[in-house]
């Protein structure tokens, strides 16, 4: 909770708090998330505009074997109460599986490790296609100096295949000094080989966007849409009610 | 009507300014002005290396009681002590952040903060 008093103190918008399901231990349990109001009865207003800030609760799910994304599809309770879900792919072929037909919002990619696989374009490319965020983390790049030269190097061998697009940058914080400000990680960005814009889109807009693509995960069950049908001319001139006009679906 | 002609400057300035401030949430030693300045070249050493760590940056104001200060660095190195100073994560084997209140190429410009404005 105090970690979400100094989000708000720097400048924060929305903020999403995590859990980290892994599937190597044998019982599993999609609990259900911590609902925000629990922790702030009312939430603080944003610097600068009149609205207040957004909580909202995400799902990690730490995959390395392809039946643990048997749980996704299924349609457990508890999955739909998340707002964002990521999956975190450890091997090529799940990486592979998680941009092309999985249903997730973020795709996040290892920053503590050498990674075990190298990007290639055909599963980038489906995945910017299809809406899916690549996510880097920050903070053990704080913790640690053998971590940084892995989250640069990682992040530098997917710039070069994403070219910059579709990326997030988020805090794994687990204390409130651990956490930077907006602008801060922004600049991180560039030290990451994005441009000054994409940079700042990566803690901006693209949150913004897949923060909007849970909420259509979990709304849309089918589309209508309404398509306008050339008018036939009319032969006789007798008005022709109302009920017998083509309704058009 | 007077004609006028319009100038602008690309990256025209020497200098960037920034003023940050260090958390150190434990109630140890406060490091003095020598120990900050030693702070700050540690970081762009543990990022940039040798060749980061001899930018010239100066501190031209330091309080210690608010462990705030307006760094001058120049404008070529303005992106790696940044990033230096945002990914400090230790001082003396204690926590710390830095946090970066106001940045721009005007010392001027920092005399005001509009989000500590009290409405």
């Amino acid at each position: 909770q105090s970690i979400l008093t100094v989000c708000f103190s720097v400048g924060y918008s929305a903020v999403a708090l995590n859990h980290v399901i892994d599937f190597k231990e044998k019982k599993q349990e999609i609990i259900k998330p911590v609902s925000p109001s629990e922790l702030f009865p009312s939430l603080p207003i944003v610097q600068g505009t009149s609205k207040r800030i957004k909580v909202l609760t995400r799902l990690t799910l730490v995959v390395s074997d392809p039946s643990h994304c048997n749980l996704l599809r299924s349609t457990s309770a508890n999955i739909r109460l998340y707002d964002i879900i990521a999956v975190f792919p450890k091997t090529e072929k799940l990486f592979h599986i998680a941009c092309t037909t999985l249903d997730v919002d973020l795709v996040c990619i290892n920053v503590t490790e050498k990674l075990p696989f190298y990007f290639r374009r055909p599963p980038v490319n489906m995945a910017i296609d299809r809406g899916i965020y690549f996510e880097l983390l920050y903070t053990p790049a704080i913790k640690d100096s053998t971590m940084r030269r892995y989250t640069i190097s990682n992040a530098i061998s997917l710039m070069q295949i994403c070219k910059g697009k579709n990326i997030v940058i988020s805090s794994a914080a687990e204390r409130p000094l651990e956490l930077r400000g907006p602008y801060d990680v922004a600049n991180l960005g560039l030290l990451f080989g994005l441009s000054e814009g994409e940079a700042k889109a990566a803690v901006s807009t693209n949150c913004r966007a897949a923060m909007l693509h849970g909420e259509t995960r979990k709304s849309a069950c089918g589309v209508v849409y309404t398509v306008k049908k050339p008018r036939q001319v009319e032969e006789e001139e007798t008005a022709v009610p109302a009920c017998k006009k083509a309704k058009t679906q | 009507a007077a004609a006028f002609e319009r100038r602008v400057l690309r990256r025209a300035a020497e200098h960037h300014y920034l003023r940050v401030r260090l958390e150190l949430p434990d109630g140890g030693a406060r490091p003095n002005a020598a120990q900050f300045k030693q702070l700050v070249v540690t970081a762009l050493r543990e990022l940039h290396g040798e060749v980061g760590a001899a930018l010239p940056v100066d501190v031209l104001i330091y309080e210690e009681k608010t462990l705030s200060a307006i760094l001058r660095v120049i404008s070529s190195g303005f992106v790696k002590l940044w990033s230096a100073l945002t990914l400090l994560g230790f001082y003396q084997n204690r926590r710390c952040a830095f946090r970066v209140l106001q940045t721009s190429p005007f010392l001027l410009a920092l005399s005001g903060n509009s989000r500590e404005l009290v409405l």
